[in-house]
């Protein structure tokens, strides 16, 4: 090789060099390399072991929500008035969907058929590869479901996935809607009880915390699961009695209906002894079940709108108007229902008793007043006993025993009553809250100390003692009422009567709560016995549409105009009419306060507490004082003029008939010359006016033509049924009667010229025919 | 150590040589890796398995182990032919895959479309003529460097030659494309020339070639600049590009100093990909922990350097450069594999002798340690005759 390439010169001792360079690689590959990965090994495995683990654990582990279950809210007999259901979730996963290369248009179309969510919507979801959780639907109920699952398992489809969860129901729909309130989605309450006590009622959710395939599916042959068991949340039993909320309900929206209440309307009913509510209705009201839903008005305005800004809004507003809890959360002048806190001060202070007089000229001037103060009867009342100053709700009496009073004692017993805190700076506005169990409560607004002490201006007092120029709550009007006719005590309001734990056990309960006694138990009888002429004395009193035959009801009328006029509001004035409600009176069982914001002018029906309010009142007590086991205690009088039931005659000899009928207050007619009733009209156990005729058939069958419903609108209850009976129909009242003769018709449940079916019972409400003692105070 | 210059001769190729047994803590570091390396194959692979071979969890595994004990057979037989067999063969053995190395780009199969690695077989099984090259490389090369020895040192001699084979090799593999086969057969043709004597000028001269190659074309192909970038900080990507090894610094982060333990890998759960092949190690590091990787390497690194050790024993110049060029190249997958896994250099497919799964490269992979064993026959021995006819048998080359 040497003479063939004379210029290459040899390597000189190659071995050596070979031996050498591989003596360096040994050192490099063998040793150096390894030692460069060992560090960088220690490095990832011991140095940043806690990172990396953690954001492995992290990608490994699949969180599972096992949803506790919402206790149960019962009314105060155990009637379910909110339950929970298993319902469940469907959702899916795009991300595996598309590892496991799942037919997108195949899901899609079959969740679309079994859930009815939009085709197109679906399919959307399932372009979004990363995502782990898109959700279809909630809140599935059980049957579709299993439709789900079956679809699921028959495709062998791992991206569709069902989660359970929970749903609530109300059994009764919009009963109580404000008080039971409602939960959203995520299962929190968003309202009412359903928030107030959103913990004691969720529960804790619990978890399964599973190791699992990148795909989420079950690791093989190795489980690594952990559970945290839910913990289901507590029932609760309410004061509030299903019935009572039902006759509440039922009688406030009749009146809403009857005097075209515009504004919304509220309730309650308080256990005067107890402070437990009873009931409690705020106007409109909205079903639990689908409490997002509004009413047909407003969705017809909605439709109407063009843009989807305008859209929502309509519908916010709504559902906020709606939602709001109106006996709670507005405030109001309560005009001359605070007469009866304005009573119980003076009579406790001693500053009148039971034979006071006070004259009444129409009006009255007090330190400050530019003119004289005029009395809402122009003319005056003239000379009255106390008793009858508060009959006629007259405000030149209760101004004189503001006067009396003093500011300063009448702001300590506003005070003591709950209606406001004195605060240490007397430029403050002085405010309170009853503190009631229930979410939404607003505070009262009442003049500063500074202003309402001033010794040369009385006329912020002069306005107080008739319940005007501040505002309360209705719920801290009926808590200061039971406070004057329960013996003097002021009780703590309530809703909850019990919150029992998921074991069985009562682990919270609310016992009556007695702030603080504010009258002694004499004046207290005094107010209680003033009440009931209110209502009982059927020529002076404001309150006696509310009277109800055999029971003792005591009340007090209100109807403030309303200070902050809406903008619009030129041409005529806004009411809020009202009236609160006592009985028995001698030893009152319940409270009702009723309240209707502005009555429209349209109905022809003179707006006041009197004759809107005090007949509400009334047909709720009607209904309500039986169900709580107050014994009627009948005069003789009202015996004759109370409602009949009709006996049931038909099969019998005509004489028997005729001496059946006679027996249960009425009179007949004949029809036919048989000798045995063949038929009758009205059917047997029919309820109507006392001295209506009604009809037996002896052989001859009743006419098959309807008859048109006649006016009875402003015509006597006895004229009522008089004309009626030519028609072959007859008249019950809604609500007592007292004197046939004097009380008028006030709403008819059949709409005139109406076709009915002979022998048809019309329900009417009446008011006193007597105008001459009904005012706007 | 201080060998004189005439330590390493050069046999005749039809020399008769007496042989002893084969060099046995080599046979037996390789048998125990390849032990761990299969019962590793059944941890990592049997939830791969069990999703994509319906139901069988055991199918990789059991097609693994055939393999290996068919390897080991494969490996006894090798270790059984004289390294003037395989000498022989040499250039046959680089001529045919080439040949394959162009009928691949015809014929071939790859892992994604416009890629092209194996060449399917009509039996079913699949060979990579990759693999091949790269014993080809060793063993031409050797001959070429035995025969230039004297003028390794020129360009004519030392470089030339070299790099026709090289760029030939090269150009194929880059047509696949397949960029892990190519870097590893440059750089064990380089460490070839190198022990054969190329000078260290060349080396650095071709070594700056490169990183300016490798800058211009990272700056001038978005695709590989994202590729450093995802290197440097794979987490910057995770959904994409970085998902492999960003899962796999979690497996060998979460298995901390002593592992989740054999079996307990929560990773393979079709978290990390190719966790029974590329990734393998990954597996090994969260099951056995840091301390199970080290003795893994370290029985690697043993191994290694007992074959230089058999490689700077030899007297035949061949068999030492072939010992040194199969010890190398099982040191360059293993450095390189482990190194991808652990994110110290940028993703490259390269798979970890012994223990990731696949039938021919594990064949190809117990051939070689064959031939070395094969080697290591010879190392005690002398030619026969050896006082008489010692200058006969040397060659005059």
């Amino acid at each position: 090789m040497a003479d063939r390439s004379g210029r290459v010169r040899p390597t000189r001792a190659p071995n050596q060099m070979m031996l050498r360079r591989t003596l360096f690689l040994m050192i490099v590959c063998g040793i150096v390399a390894f030692i460069v990965l060992g560090i960088q090994l220690f490095r990832l495995q011991i140095l940043e072991h806690d990172k990396y683990g953690d954001a492995a654990t992290n990608q490994q582990l699949r969180e599972t929500l096992v949803s506790a279950s919402r206790g149960t809210i019962y009314d105060r007999n155990d009637k379910i008035l909110a339950a929970s259901a298993d319902v469940s979730t469907i959702f899916i996963s795009p991300a595996e969907i598309a590892k496991n290369n799942e037919d997108p248009v195949l899901i899609a179309q079959g969740l679309s058929e079994i859930l009815g969510v939009d085709y197109g919507k679906i399919l959307e979801m399932t372009q979004d590869t990363k995502s782990w959780y898109k959700t279809v639907s909630r809140k599935v109920e059980d049957e579709l479901t299993e439709r789900v699952r079956e679809f699921k398992s028959e495709h062998e489809l791992i991206g569709v996935k069902i989660e359970s969860d929970t749903k609530r129901y109300y059994p009764y729909g919009s009963l109580a809607s404000h008080v039971i309130g409602f939960v959203g989605t995520e299962n929190y309450g968003l309202s009412g009880i359903e928030s107030y006590y959103d913990d004691v009622l969720s529960g804790a959710d619990g978890r399964v915390i599973r190791a699992t395939t990148s795909a989420g599916t079950q690791l093989l042959y190795t489980n690594f699961e952990d559970y945290y068991d839910a913990e289901n949340g507590s029932d609760i039993v309410l004061t509030v009695d299903a019935t009572i909320q039902y006759y509440l309900e039922k009688h406030l929206k009749q009146a809403v209906e009857d005097y075209d209440i515009q504004k919304g309307a509220a309730a309650i009913a308080m256990d005067p002894k107890t402070g437990e509510i009873l009931g409690l209705v705020s106007l409109d009201n909205f079903d639990l079940n689908n409490y997002q839903a509004v009413n047909e008005e407003t969705q017809a305005e909605i439709d109407a709108a063009v843009t989807d800004e305008e859209k929502s809004q309509i519908r916010q507003d709504a559902q906020q108007k709606m939602w709001r809890n109106k006996a709670i959360s507005d405030t109001y002048e309560p005009g001359s229902t605070f007469k009866i806190i304005t009573l119980s001060m003076a009579l406790e202070e001693g500053v009148t008793t039971l034979n006071d007089s006070f004259y009444c000229g129409g009006s009255i001037q007090v330190t400050g007043d530019n003119e004289p103060r005029k009395c809402w009867k122009t003319i005056g009342h003239g000379s009255q006993t106390l008793t009858q100053s508060v009959q006629h709700s007259c405000n030149v009496a209760f101004i004189t025993l503001g006067v009396r009073l003093g500011a300063q004692t009448f702001y300590r017993y506003a005070e003591a009553f709950g209606f406001l805190n004195l605060p240490e700076d007397t430029s403050v506005y002085p405010t309170a809250k009853t503190g009631i169990d229930i979410a939404g409560e607003s505070g009262s607004i009442w003049w500063t100390q500074d202003v309402f002490y001033q010794p040369l201006n009385l006329s912020q007092l002069a306005a107080a003692s008739f319940g005007q120029t501040f505002t309360i709550t209705p719920i801290q009007l009926i808590t200061a009422v039971s406070a004057c006719v329960n013996g003097g005590y002021l009780m703590k309001p309530y809703l909850v009567k019990q919150v029992i734990a998921p074991d069985g056990e009562v682990s919270a309960a609310n016992q009556p709560t007695v702030v603080r006694q504010v009258i002694s138990e004499q004046t207290s009888a005094q107010v209680r016995q003033i009440l009931e002429r209110v209502v009982g004395d059927p020529v002076d009193g404001t309150g006696k549409n509310a009277y109800v035959a055999g029971y003792e009801i005591g009340g007090k009328t209100g109807t403030s105009e309303k200070v902050a006029q809406d903008a619009q509001g030129v041409g005529q004035k806004e009411y809020i009419v009202s009236f609160i409600g006592v009985a028995p009176a001698s030893d009152p069982q319940i409270v009702i306060l009723v309240l209707l914001d502005t009555p429209s002018h349209e109905t022809g029906i003179y707006i006041s507490g009197g004759n809107m309010g005090a007949p509400t009142v009334g047909r709720m007590m009607a209904d309500i004082l039986p169900y709580l086991g107050v014994e009627a205690d009948y005069s003789d009088q009202e015996l004759q003029v109370i409602d009949k039931t009709v006996p049931a005659v038909k099969g019998m000899s005509l004489e028997q008939a005729q001496n059946a009928v006679t027996q249960a207050g009425l009179t007949y007619r004949v029809i036919g010359d048989g000798e045995t009733v063949t038929d009758q009209l009205p059917t047997a156990y029919s309820v109507i006016a006392s001295d209506s005729q009604i009809i037996l058939y002896a052989g001859a069958e009743p006419s098959p033509d309807q008859e048109a419903v006649p006016s009875l609108i402003n015509y006597s209850y006895r004229d009522a049924a008089l004309i009626l009976s030519n028609y072959g129909l007859f008249v019950q009242a809604d609500g007592s009667v007292t004197s046939p003769e004097y009380q008028i018709v006030s709403t008819q449940s059949i709409p005139e010229g109406e076709m009915v079916e002979h022998g048809t019972v019309v329900h009417v409400t009446l008011v006193s025919g007597d105008t001459d003692i009904l005012g706007h105070y | 150590m201080n060998y004189s210059d005439d330590r390493l001769v050069d046999y005749r190729t039809d020399a008769t040589i007496e042989r002893g047994g084969m060099d046995l803590p080599f046979a037996t570091l390789t048998i125990l890796l390849l032990t761990i390396g299969v019962i590793m194959v059944l941890s990592a692979s049997y939830v791969r398995a069990y999703y994509t071979e319906h139901g069988n969890a055991t199918y990789y595994f059991t097609r693994q182990l055939v393999f290996a004990l068919s390897g080991i057979v494969i490996m006894f037989i090798a270790s059984k032919f004289p390294i003037q067999f395989y000498r022989k063969l040499a250039y046959v053995l680089m001529a045919a895959t080439a040949v394959l190395l162009m009928l691949v780009l015809v014929v071939g199969i790859g892992p994604s479309a416009g890629v092209k690695r194996w060449i399917q077989l009509p039996g079913g099984q699949t060979i990579q003529p990759s693999e091949f090259a790269k014993i080809a490389v060793i063993l031409v090369f050797a001959d070429m460097i035995c025969k230039y020895k004297n003028y390794m040192g020129t360009f004519r001699y030392g470089i030339l030659p070299f790099c026709i084979v090289l760029g030939g090799l090269g150009l194929l593999l880059i047509m696949e494309p397949h960029m892990s086969a190519t870097i590893i057969i440059v750089l064990i043709g380089a460490v070839m020339m190198f022990v054969g004597g190329t000078r260290l000028f060349w080396f650095v001269l071709g070594g700056s070639v490169v990183a300016i190659l490798f800058f211009v074309i990272t700056v001038m192909f978005p695709y590989m600049s994202t590729r450093i970038v995802t290197w440097r900080d794979p987490f910057s990507n995770m959904q994409g590009d970085g998902y492999q090894i960003v899962q796999s610094l979690y497996a060998i982060g979460s298995g901390g100093m002593f592992g989740r333990g054999l079996g307990q890998s929560m990773q393979k759960y079709l978290y990390l990909p190719e966790e029974h092949n590329d990734f393998i190690f990954a597996v090994v590091c969260e099951e056995l922990g840091f301390v199970g990787a080290i003795i893994i390497l370290i029985l690697f690194a043993m191994l290694i350097i007992r074959g230089y050790w058999i490689a700077m024993h030899c007297r035949d110049r061949y068999s030492f450069l072939v010992a040194v060029g199969i010890s190398t190249l099982l040191a360059m997958q293993v450095i390189l594999n482990v190194a991808v896994v652990t994110n110290t250099i940028p993703c490259t497919g390269i798979s970890l002798p012994f223990f990731s799964y696949g039938g021919t490269a594990l064949w190809v992979e117990l051939g070689e340690m064959g031939i070395l064993l094969s080697i290591s026959r010879d190392v005690p021995a002398e030619p026969k005759e050896r006082n008489k006819t010692a200058q006969k048998l040397r060659s005059d080359l």
